[in-house]
């Protein structure tokens, strides 16, 4: 019986989810930010669960001035509870690594949610936030020792309970000591029947409610607002839908018309070519009316593309939506605009790319690779920018306010993630979380294009030829990284691969 | 009934009249009832807790008493050489007890099923923020059958001692009614989704306490032998919960989880409890009146009167709790949980939904019906339990 319940619910959850989503990005729940407070510098790991309510695990490591103690508070990122923080819980540093801390956190509401970081140390006291965008992603299904327990312990209260009547009806009327007689014992027997039967159908009308409550939960379990894109001429037309649901699920409740500009720009589009992966373009559709974006395509190689569309609503809650768009051959030729980009890398099939990728304009990236790579391990991935003569590029600046923008990309399919050098949160929900004079403001991220990056002074300034991302693969398999970069007006594509244990 | 025997466990002589098994039945039942008072204001006002809380420890405190019951009187009944007690218990599966010994051990299995499935349930889909949920329920059910055990262990005794005149009978039928109360706290606190505050004037509410009191009243009011019975556990259920609103709040908590719309400073206590002391006062006059009518015409009588005189009284009074007027430390109306938005109608006092006309005059009339069978149950159930004798 319970086997079966697990089954349904699991069939259920296949039926309604095709890989798993993860808000944000695709397939890649948690969140690798690294974040400054004050003297003090984290780099924070936040795994949210993969059912909500749940429990969030953090692990933070310091690398600024040192810390003694981390205490950690949970509130929705905007809106009335935002002000008032439940008791914080302390982070546990670790035995062997006083710079490591690790704590866990109930999320009791789907929704956009910030971690606050209250830290004390040698340099006195400092406080950060990370946004945490929280799900309900998937329904563990029940493991088989389990159920058959739990089987076998509902028949004996069936069997048990008819034993009980029957004893009931038998004897429990009679005078201590009398023996029952065969009218009772008859009577018994069938009042037991009438018990065992009534008792099984107790238990069907629960199995049928846990069906019920197994199909409400599974209803409520997140999927990304659709993307309907539509193509005429070179004209790209992208429709958001909507995501109504009642007042009790405001935290869920997502709307088309809310959005917030991030980096300057409310669509943060890759299109990748399948399923070579042979052709990524990075865009940046504009708002039309609520809900609807459009743009003038470049000129584009033919065939089917994934579309990977990053948006940021009102609240901080960050989406990844997804479509395929097909690309006719003989597309009017046009440039492509100044704050987009794109690559031709090889196809996957001609083989792994290696850690150092040749520009088009005879400029290389690299990549300083570890030496392993395994997953659900947090790594901050360096990228350097090297220019025709093999110098470090002394002629870089940000690109869209930030020192690199990064796609990891699973080449199944099931997991994409548009990440900057701050972490994978959006940097909108960012500023929500610590408000715009904070650490890692300074930079302008829904002004124009041209404003400084992080540890850039002005807008137009060269940064460093480095740039560094804070990810975590989230499962093994093999994945095509795309980092853009910029150096005077030219936005460069490098293109590696991962394998991913 | 034997009276040779002189043993300390001896139930049916007046200087031993109330077993100390009974009286471990009644902590039992006392202490699940106070821990899940406890757990829920817990969680209203604290939010998280872990599996060594004290409100988790009195609900446990009840199995383990129950557990030990069982066992010793299982033990005692079925290998032992004490005809007395052997002679006054019934068998299952070839195991001899008291028969609210099996009840009581039934729930005890029940809750053992509870406990994995709902932390699966937690795993699954999330900590549930309801009460109503399956493995809740089955929680429920079992700690219920644990309470209708003890009562039933109460009732053999009680039974045997109004047989014999003995002196013992008083004190265990005040047990029988206290348990019988704990039972209707219980009752209401698996109702309470439908008899919130704000819901007090939807027909939903009448109909729920329409099916689930008169049955227990009736069912203790027959089988008590009092003439008050269903008038005294209405009263343990008031006492009950107005204890509960005027303790809980007397020890600081804050929330430790989030969303908080509602920061508070101390134990949250459960909302006024519904004047169903009312209709049980009114019923135990109409019983005392219709003695020799048939038992479906008093069930008949019992439905109309039970939701008129409930409706008569919570309506208004719903009005009143509603109202500034009862915003005080007795009447409660000051409390709400850490996760209740200002915008929410128990905050923003305001009725949720309120039924009117032709729908409410419907839903009360089917209260009515259902209260109608609902005692027309507890008549039969009472009068069959008042002839146990083990």
């Amino acid at each position: 019986m319970m086997r079966r319940g697990s089954q349904i619910a699991l069939a259920l959850f296949i039926a309604l989810t095709l890989a798993l989503p993860a808000y944000a990005h695709i397939g890649s729940k948690d969140v690798y930010e690294e974040v400054n407070a004050g003297p003090y510098k984290l780099f924070v790991t936040i795994r949210t669960p993969n059912v909500i309510p749940g429990v969030a695990t953090i692990e933070a490591r310091s690398s600024g001035a040192p810390v003694r103690s981390i205490q950690i508070t949970p509130t929705p990122l905007t809106g009335d509870a935002a002000k008032h923080p439940p008791s914080s819980d302390a982070m546990r540093p670790s035995a062997d690594d006083q710079a490591f801390f690790t704590g866990s956190l109930w999320l009791m509401a789907a929704g956009s949610w910030q971690v606050h970081f209250d830290l004390d140390g040698a340099a006195g006291k400092a406080s950060t936030s990370v946004p945490v965008p929280a799900m309900p992603l998937s329904i563990l299904p029940m493991q088989r020792p389990l159920g058959i327990a739990l089987a076998v312990l509902a028949l004996i209260l069936i069997l048990g309970l008819a034993g009980i009547v029957a004893a009931a009806v038998r004897e429990s009327r009679l005078d201590p000591g009398l023996p029952s007689s065969a009218t009772q014992r008859h009577r018994a027997l069938i009042a037991s029947a009438f018990t065992l039967a009534f008792t099984a159908l107790l238990f069907y009308g629960g199995y049928k409610w846990w069906n019920v409550e197994a199909a409400t939960y599974a209803a409520d379990i997140y999927h990304p607002l659709s993307l309907s894109p539509m193509l005429s001429g070179n004209t790209l037309d992208l429709k958001i839908g909507r995501y109504d649901t009642d007042a009790l699920h405001s935290l869920r409740a997502r709307s088309n018309n809310d959005l917030l500009p991030d980096h300057g720009h409310v669509m943060h589009l890759y299109a990748i070519r399948q399923p070579g992966m042979d052709a990524v373009f990075h865009l940046h559709p504009a708002l039309i009316s609520g809900g609807d974006l459009r743009m003038n395509l470049p000129s584009m190689p033919p065939g089917t593309y994934r579309l990977y569309a990053d948006i940021v609503h009102a609240n901080g809650f960050p989406e990844t939506l997804s479509a395929n768009l097909t690309i006719p051959p003989g597309l009017p030729p046009a440039p492509l605009a100044p704050e987009d980009a794109s690559a031709a890398p090889p196809a996957l099939s001609q083989g792994e790319l290696g850690t150092v990728y040749k520009l088009p304009d005879g400029y290389t990236m690299i990549w300083d690779h570890p030496t392993e790579l395994s997953a659900n391990t947090a790594y901050a991935f360096r990228f350097r920018l090297v220019d025709a003569a093999g110098h470090p590029a002394a002629d870089t600046r940000p690109y869209l306010g930030m020192a690199g923008h990064a796609a990891f990309v699973k080449t199944d399919g099931t997991v994409f993630a548009h990440t900057h050098p701050e972490g994978s949160a959006a940097m909108q929900a960012v500023m929500l979380a610590n408000g715009p004079s904070a650490e890692m403001g300074g930079m302008d991220m829904t002004g124009p294009l041209s404003s400084a990056g992080p540890g850039a002074a002005a807008a137009g300034d060269h940064i460093p030829p480095t740039v560094e991302f804070p990810y975590g693969f989230p499962s093994p398999g093999r994945y095509r990284i795309f980092i853009q970069m910029k150096h005077a007006n030219t936005v460069e594509t490098g293109v590696f691969d991962a394998e991913v244990r | 009934m034997s009276t040779t025997a002189n043993t300390w466990f001896e139930f049916q002589r007046p200087a031993v009249a109330v077993p100390w098994y009974i009286w471990a039945g009644v902590l039992a039942v006392t202490s699940s009832s106070i821990g899940g008072a406890w757990d829920v204001s817990w969680h209203r006002s604290i939010g998280r807790d872990t599996f060594w809380t004290p409100a988790h420890m009195a609900i446990y405190a009840c199995g383990v008493l129950a557990g030990i019951i069982c066992a010793w009187l299982i033990v005692y009944c079925t290998f032992g050489r004490n005809s007395q007690l052997r002679d006054a218990s019934v068998s299952v599966f070839g195991l001899r007890a008291p028969l609210g010994v099996f009840f009581a051990g039934w729930g005890g299995v029940a809750m053992l099923m509870a406990a994995p499935f709902d932390n699966w349930w937690h795993n699954a889909y999330g900590l549930d923020v309801k009460i109503v949920s399956p493995p809740h329920a089955l929680l429920i059910l079992g700690l219920r059958a644990v309470s209708f055990g003890v009562l039933f262990l109460i009732l053999a005794a009680m039974n045997r001692a109004a047989q014999a005149d003995a002196a013992g009978f008083r004190l265990l039928q005040v047990l029988f009614l206290y348990i019988g109360g704990l039972s209707i706290t219980g009752q209401m606190f698996f109702l309470q989704e439908y008899t919130w505050d704000v819901k007090l004037h939807q027909a939903i509410a009448y109909i729920a306490m329409g099916i689930g009191l008169p049955a227990l009243f009736a069912t203790f009011s027959q089988a008590s032998r009092s003439r008050w019975a269903a008038t005294s556990t209405a009263a343990v259920y008031t006492l009950f919960v107005i204890g509960e609103i005027l303790i809980l709040p007397l020890f600081p908590a804050q929330p430790k989880l989030g969303p908080v719309f509602n920061p508070i400073t101390h134990l949250i206590p459960a909302k006024f409890p519904i004047l169903i002391i009312a209709p049980a006062f009114a019923l135990d006059l109409l019983w005392q009146r219709l003695r020799s009518w048939k038992p479906w015409q008093i069930a008949l009588v019992s439905g109309v009167v039970f939701v008129a005189v409930l409706t008569l009284v919570e309506w208004p009074f719903a009005n009143f709790l509603l109202s500034d007027a009862s915003k005080n430390r007795f009447f409660g109306t000051i409390y709400f949980d850490y996760n209740s938005r200002a915008s929410g109608y128990d905050r923003m006092r305001e009725f949720f939904f309120p039924d009117h006309g032709a729908a409410l005059f419907g839903g009360l009339l089917r209260a009515a019906l259902y209260a109608s069978i609902s005692t027309w149950i507890g008549l039969r159930f009472g009068r069959w339990m008042r002839g146990v004798q083990r």
